[in-house]
C-alpha cells in the first residue's frame, strides 16, 4: 500500500516525463540567470511567461500529434 | 493586506480544486459502502481524514519557519508542476486524445473490483473495503492539503484556502449523502482545465516573485497568467481538436 500511495504521490506531479523535466529545466535555468544577476527581473519574468506555457504547448502538441491514447485518470 | 484579486483567485482555486478531488474520493467511498457495507466504508474515511489531520498538525508549524522566498519558489515550482500536467490532461481530454473520466465508470468498476474480492475472502474481515475507502480518502486528501498549502501559503492565506477546500469538501459530501450516487453530472473536465489554469497561473506568479520579479500591477498580475494560460490552452485545442478528429 504504501509504494502504491508513494507512486501515486509523485504521479500528482508527474505525467508527462518530458513536461515535467522542461519546467524544471528552464525554471533552473532562469533561476541560475536571476541569482547570478546575469538577468534583470522583467527579463526573467518575460522568460517564465514564455517558457511555461511553450513548454504546456509543446508536451499538448506531442500527445496529440502521436495521437496516444492515455488511460483517463 | 492581500488585494480582492488575491483572495478570490486564493479561494476560488482552493474550492475548484478541493471540489474536484472531493468528487472523485466520494466516488469510492460511495462503491464501497454500497457494494460492501457503510462501516467499513465509513470507518476508512474516518482513519484517512485522522491520518490527514495527523500530517497537517506535523506540517503545519514546520511552514512558519520556512523563509517566505523559499518557501514561494518551492510552493511556485510544485504549483507548475501540478498545473500544467492537469491543464495538459484537460486539454488532451478536450481535443479526444484522451478519454473523458467519467464518475459513472469509476464507480462501476470500483464495484466490480470489490465484488471479486468479496467472493474470494467470504469470510474474512472486510479490510480490502475499508482500505479502498481509506486509500481514496488518504489520497485525494492529501492533494486537497497540497492545495491548500499551495494557493495560500506563499500569501499567508491559509486560513482562507483552508475555508474554500473545506467547503467543497462539505458540499460534496451532503450531496453524496443525499443522493447516494456518484457526481457524474459535474463537468469534471471543465473544471479541471478551469483548475490547472489558476494553478499555473499561481505558480508562474510565485516562481517570479521568489526570483525578485517585481510583476506590473503586483497580485493584480496573476489574472493576465489566467488569461495567458486559459488563452494558450483554449488556442491548442482548438487547433489540435480538428486534427484529433481526423486521426479517430
Amino acid at each position: 500500500m504504501i509504494s502504491v500511495v508513494v507512486k501515486q504521490l509523485i504521479g500528482l506531479f508527474v505525467d508527462d516525463e518530458l513536461l515535467a523535466a522542461a519546467i524544471l529545466c528552464a525554471v533552473g535555468l532562469i533561476s541560475a540567470l536571476a541569482l547570478s544577476g546575469a538577468a534583470p527581473g522583467w527579463l526573467v519574468g518575460l522568460m517564465l511567461a514564455v517558457a511555461l506555457p511553450a513548454a504546456l504547448a509543446a508536451s499538448v502538441w506531442r500527445s496529440a500529434w502521436r495521437g496516444t491514447r492515455e488511460s483517463a485518470g | 493586506m492581500p488585494s480582492l484579486t488575491t483572495i478570490i483567485s486564493v479561494a476560488g482555486a482552493s474550492f475548484a480544486a478541493s471540489f474536484v478531488e472531493a468528487v472523485e474520493a466520494l466516488t469510492i467511498v460511495l462503491a464501497v459502502g454500497l457494494a460492501r457495507g457503510w462501516r467499513p466504508a465509513l470507518t476508512g474515511a474516518a482513519a484517512a481524514l485522522a491520518a490527514l489531520a495527523l500530517i497537517v498538525a506535523a506540517l503545519g508549524p514546520l511552514l512558519g519557519a520556512v523563509p517566505i522566498r523559499a518557501l514561494q519558489f518551492v510552493v511556485g515550482v510544485l504549483l507548475l508542476l501540478f498545473g500544467l500536467r492537469w491543464l495538459r490532461k484537460a486539454i488532451l481530454r478536450a481535443i479526444g486524445v484522451i478519454a473523458l473520466h467519467d464518475e459513472d465508470a469509476a464507480f462501476a468498476r470500483e464495484m466490480r473490483e470489490l465484488a471479486e474480492a468479496e467472493r474470494r475472502r467470504a469470510n474474512e474481515f472486510d479490510w480490502i473495503a475499508g482500505a479502498a475507502a481509506f486509500k481514496a480518502v488518504l489520497l485525494e486528501g492529501i492533494e486537497v492539503v497540497f492545495i491548500v498549502i499551495a494557493v495560500g501559503a506563499a500569501r499567508g492565506l491559509l486560513g482562507l484556502a483552508s475555508v474554500g477546500a473545506l467547503a467543497a469538501c462539505v458540499a460534496v459530501a451532503a450531496i453524496g449523502a443525499a443522493i447516494h450516487r456518484p457526481l457524474a453530472r459535474v463537468p469534471e473536465n471543465g473544471l479541471k482545465f478551469a483548475v490547472g489554469v489558476m494553478l499555473s497561473a499561481f505558480g508562474l506568479f510565485w516562481t517570479g516573485e521568489s526570483l525578485g520579479v517585481a510583476w506590473p500591477g503586483g497580485d493584480a498580475a496573476i489574472l493576465a497568467f489566467i488569461a495567458l494560460f486559459l488563452a494558450v490552452a483554449l488556442g491548442l485545442v482548438a487547433l489540435l481538436k480538428p486534427r484529433a478528429a481526423a486521426l479517430a
